[in-house]
């Protein structure tokens, strides 16, 4: 694509210099990045006895650990609670807020600004502030210790609303105007003009609403008590024990955690940035 | 685990519509808040939730086999019915999920708590009296330094499971390397840090105390302060903080950071971790809980290891601490009596079944003195043998009991070692500031006594 | 006179359309943001207000509840260890904030093009993001632990001395943001990549034949057209340090607040009188000027960017 780019500094050779400097800068930082994780997924294969030694490569290699992860504890089960939690409050969360963050953008009500900024204030308490009401809350609507306890709270939270208003404020005006002349309703416009336009940016947010569930922790050990529902945060809490802990239990199963994630990401950033080559908008 | 039906009852349309019925219903239930817990109607056939920290699935099978087993002998024997529960433990000291359930009204009917948390409790008015369940042969045979820091009154109000005294471990190797041998262990202060000079090396300390502010740094700090006659607090009430023997115990610790013997970081789960900072050969010496037993057991079978008393400061005596965990039945419970008539069965009866109990739990579920005399001579030769005898003969009988304080003195201490051993303070001026807060805050204090 | 009747009833009916058009859009602008409002009602706004309640309150965590006035307030002005968590706090959130926006920023425009190098490289600088950042902190301890540690050992060869990364209170809050940045810089660059390809590419086009310099086109091009979503990251991301989860989790678990209390933000010692100390009240009346001091903060900058619309005002 670029290659059509105009080029009036450099000439092809140049480029060719820059863009492989380029890219063996970005691979050294890339690679410095992901330093940390290296540890985590060599300690998940070294023997419990090797898990607090210097050395990067393991020197006896095992499966142990990740067996131990999968078979002596219910891990699967936690993977799978994980998941409905996560896709579930994903798909309701990206569905609400888009609906949200179109009205607070580009329709025009009284007490817009208040409302956008009410939203906007809830962003700012942490979940540890106010878990004890919420708590009570959630266990006066009877949803302790159930899946809707785990996912309705999880799904309202302003960051993606704000995310996508900002979003929304940047599109063109004229979007919407060949479909209000053809006498679209608001829900309309909605479904068939501004949804299709947000594909880029909900699917980022997926992948963000996905990570923050799957990843989360506070919020389910306080409601459940059952271990049938416990998400897989809580299975990795568990491999400490009260004056020790299985590192390398912990980083097994965090390796095998993570890989639903990489995946996720994979998928949603072609789809990001296929989306992108083809909206036409740019 | 295996019931697949039961599996996901709560996903069905009917669930969800009921979920959404119910936030509705929310909104309008809020005006009683914070009373809104009575609002919730439970049978009186479900069965009381015994909260502890021994997991299925957690890395020593025998402490949960011994949990199920002491709840389902209970089951089979007593209409109420009893339900273990499992909160990790990273999460149940100083974590949300205990504070949030109690403050509403959610709390468990049995649960487990350390010395270091029974004042907040008995002073919150949920620890129910356990002195009905227990007769006087059994109450005799708790000795006093176990069981008074449960005690209020003249009452008991936790029942101990296990005493687990401080003590100094050291690597053999380490040792070896550095031309030592078990004569070479150090009796004193002084020698303590000259001994840990020599096993000092580019990639090792010497010795190792507890680095991270919490509960656990306090408790293993107490006994420095004692052994030089110290108390933070004396007979008559007032702070007892700024005294010789805190400042001298501030700047041991401080020293063995400064002099570059000991780490200013810990490895692993934390300084009671003997696996990641020991066994890994991080550290040579590690002042560390009689627990390290069966943890290098189960985890590090090949390490070889030796013990010793917590060495003295001049003219100091002899003392270490006891920490360990007790049964306490909540007050406010759907059936306290019932609750209570467990955590007394369970540990506290001269019944030959309560004695093995709690001698089974200290030989093997873990490697801890028993806190009841019978016990002791139940578990017999468990107890006089090995490393455990070695505690048993020589490290335990300076025990001295895990002090009870409420957090306030639990966060005005802390801030005084954090601040000498890491923050390089002066140790006089800090012990003087952090007494005078001691004395601003225990003149309106009005708990339970702080022991 | 008829007609004078007629262009005032025409007048009338074309009013009332245009009103009830006007009605429509107010109608349909409520019930689009209807379901997220009331959901954020219920689970945040209540929790907050009852919060701010609760800060009027001594609470003993065990049910007992009774009414001080300010004296929550009073004792947060005397306590020196509010203050200490405070100065953290901003300190942390002045280290945090710029070098994530220069981070996430920098990220994004080294993988923006889109090909299968870059692919996978996004891949990796969003990598820290996707592990339980309880896990990874667990890690970085392990990296960073003195003598041993892969980065103590690279400072120690590197002649810049074996100090403490975490054990000493010098440095303790300059490895936690370290660490911060690592963990979040994925997340923002993710958000800047968004933003980026929403700059229509014939502004650069134009700018070449101009002849202007890729230095020159980033600065007055990319930035400018960037402020939307800069205005998001800053917002975010000061919110973040502050008050997010994550700052907290990275702290919990690497220091504990500690060494000598000198990675003590606000919320963790919010949290350590919460859930440690069973002292609701005061943590509520930490958190509630917590809370407001950033709403000043954030009010600040919405009131000097319109809202956060810049020049998109309809």
């Amino acid at each position: 694509m670029s290659s059509k780019r105009p080029q009036p500094y450099f000439s092809r050779s140049q480029v060719t210099l820059v863009r492989g400097l380029w890219m063996v800068v970005t691979a050294i930082l890339a690679f410095m990045t992901l330093f940390p994780l290296l540890w985590m997924v060599s300690i998940a294969f070294k023997p419990a006895a090797e898990s607090f030694s210097s050395n990067l490569i393991p020197q006896a290699p095992t499966l142990d650990n990740f067996i131990y992860v999968l078979t002596g504890v219910p891990f699967i089960r936690y993977m799978v609670n994980s998941f409905l939690v996560s896709a579930t409050v994903t798909i309701v969360a990206l569905f609400f807020h888009t609906m949200a963050g179109y009205a607070l953008a580009r329709l025009r009500f009284p007490g817009r600004e208040i409302l956008f900024l009410s939203i906007f204030s809830t962003f700012l308490v942490s979940l540890p502030v106010i878990i004890v009401p919420l708590f009570v809350i959630v266990k006066a609507m009877g949803m302790l210790n159930s899946y809707v306890g785990l996912i309705i709270p999880a799904i309202f939270n302003a960051f993606g609303i704000f995310l996508l208003r900002q979003y929304y404020l940047s599109l063109p005006k004229e979007i919407e105007e060949a479909a209000r002349i053809d006498g679209a309703g608001y829900w309309r416009i909605y479904w068939s003009v501004i949804l299709p336009l947000s594909r880029p940016i909900m699917s980022a947010l997926a992948i963000l609403f996905f990570l923050a569930n799957w990843n989360s922790f506070l919020w389910p050990l306080t409601i459940t008590s059952d271990p049938n529902l416990w998400v897989v945060q809580l299975g990795i809490a568990n491999f400490k024990s009260q004056y020790s802990a299985s590192w390398n239990y912990m980083m097994a199963a965090s390796t095998i955690v993570a890989i639903p994630t990489l995946i996720l990401f994979v998928i949603f950033q072609r789809q990001i940035m296929d989306s992108l080559k083809t909206s036409g908008l740019k | 685990m295996t019931d697949k039906e039961k599996a996901f009852p709560k996903l069905t349309r009917r669930g969800l519509l009921k979920g959404g019925a119910a936030v509705a219903g929310g909104v309008v239930g809020l005006g009683g808040f914070p009373h809104i817990n009575r609002l919730a109607v439970r049978a009186q056939e479900t069965p009381l939730k015994f909260w502890q920290f021994y997991a299925p699935g957690g890395p020593v099978a025998s402490q949960v086999a011994w949990f199920e087993k002491t709840v389902a002998d209970w089951n089979d024997s007593h209409p109420q019915k009893i339900e273990l529960e499992f909160i990790p433990n990273s999460e149940y000291i100083s974590g949300p999920k205990l504070a949030t359930a109690f403050a509403s009204g959610e709390g468990p009917d049995i649960f487990i708590i350390s010395p270091g948390d029974f004042l907040r409790y008995y002073n919150g008015g949920v620890l129910k009296d356990l002195t009905p369940f227990i007769d006087e042969a059994a109450k005799a045979d708790f000795p006093e330094s176990v069981i008074a820091n449960r005690m209020v009154d003249g009452k008991i109000f936790g029942i101990p499971m296990e005493v687990e005294p401080m003590a100094m471990y050291y690597s053999v190797k380490a040792f070896e390397e550095a031309g030592l041998n078990e004569n070479d262990v150090p009796k004193t202060w002084d020698e303590l840090l000259e001994v840990a000079k020599k096993l000092t090396t580019p990639e090792r300390f010497g010795v190792m105390f507890e680095t991270q502010p919490g509960y656990y740094q306090n408790f293993t700090w107490y006994p420095f302060l004692w052994q030089g006659g110290g108390e933070f607090q004396t007979p008559e009430g007032k702070s007892g903080f700024d005294s010789p023997a805190t400042v001298q115990a501030l700047k041991f610790w401080q020293d063995a950071i400064n002099s570059g013997v000991a780490p200013r970081q810990i490895m692993g789960a934390g300084g009671h971790d003997t696996i990641a900072n020991l066994a890994s050969g991080y550290v040579a010496m590690q002042n560390v809980g009689i627990w390290g037993i069966s943890q290098l057991q189960s985890n590090a079978k090949d390490f070889q290891y030796g013990v010793f008393r917590l060495p003295t400061p001049p003219n100091g005596k002899y003392v270490t601490v006891g920490g360990g965990w007790a049964f306490v039945a909540n007050a406010k419970g759907r059936n306290s009596d019932a609750a209570g008539e467990f955590c007394a069965w369970a540990l506290a009866s001269m019944d030959q079944g309560s004695v093995d109990r709690v001698a089974t739990w200290c030989t093997k579920g873990k490697s801890d003195m028993p806190p009841r005399n019978s016990a002791l001579k139940a578990g017999g030769r468990a107890f006089s043998t090995g490393m455990i005898g070695k505690f048993a003969e020589e490290i335990h009988p300076g025990t001295r009991a895990e002090p009870r304080v409420p957090p306030e003195v639990y966060k005005i201490i802390s801030d005084a070692i954090q601040q000498t051993q890491l923050g390089g303070a002066d140790p006089q001026a800090t012990a003087t500031a952090a007494s005078q807060q001691l004395d601003a805050f225990l003149s309106s204090y009005q708990g339970a006594p702080i022991l | 006179m008829t007609t004078i009747a007629e262009t005032t009833a025409r007048r009338r009916h074309a009013g009332r359309a245009r009103l009830s058009a006007k009605h429509r859009e107010w109608i349909a602008g409520y019930l689009f943001v209807l379901p997220d409002a009331l959901g954020l009602l219920v689970f945040l706004g209540v929790p907050m207000a009852l919060s701010l309640v609760l800060s009027v309150f001594e609470v003993n965590g065990f049910g007992g509840y009774s009414f001080v006035g300010g004296r929550n307030y009073l004792r947060m002005w005397n306590d020196p260890l509010f203050w200490k968590g405070a100065r953290v706090t901003a300190l942390y959130a002045i280290m945090l904030v710029p070098l994530l926006y220069v981070c996430g920023l920098g990220l994004a425009l080294l993988v923006q093009r889109t090909d299968r190098f870059n692919a996978v490289m996004r891949s990796m600088f969003f990598a820290p993001h996707m592990v339980s950042l309880v896990v990874v902190a667990l890690v970085w301890q392990f990296m960073v632990v003195d003598k041993i540690g892969v980065i103590s050992r690279l400072t120690a060869a590197l002649d810049m001395g074996g100090f403490s990364f975490l054990g000493d209170p010098n440095f303790a809050l300059i490895t936690i943001v370290l660490v911060s940045v690592w963990f979040l810089m994925g997340f923002y660059m993710l958000i800047f990549l968004g933003g980026l390809q929403d700059i229509p590419r014939q502004y650069y086009e134009a700018a070449m034949i101009d002849g202007a310099g890729p230095i020159a086109r980033f600065w007055f091009i990319t930035l400018p057209l960037l402020k939307p979503t800069s205005f998001f990251v800053v917002m975010v991301s000061m919110v973040a340090a502050v008050a997010g989860a994550q700052a907290f989790d990275i702290i919990y678990v690497m220091t504990k607040g500690g060494p000598a209390n000198a990675t003590s933000v606000l919320i963790v010692y919010i949290y350590q009188q919460a859930f440690g100390f069973g002292a609701f009240g005061y943590a509520a009346a930490m958190a509630s000027i917590l809370v407001v001091a950033l709403m000043l903060v954030t009010g600040v900058f919405f009131a000097l960017t319109r809202g956060g619309r810049f020049n998109h005002e309809q």
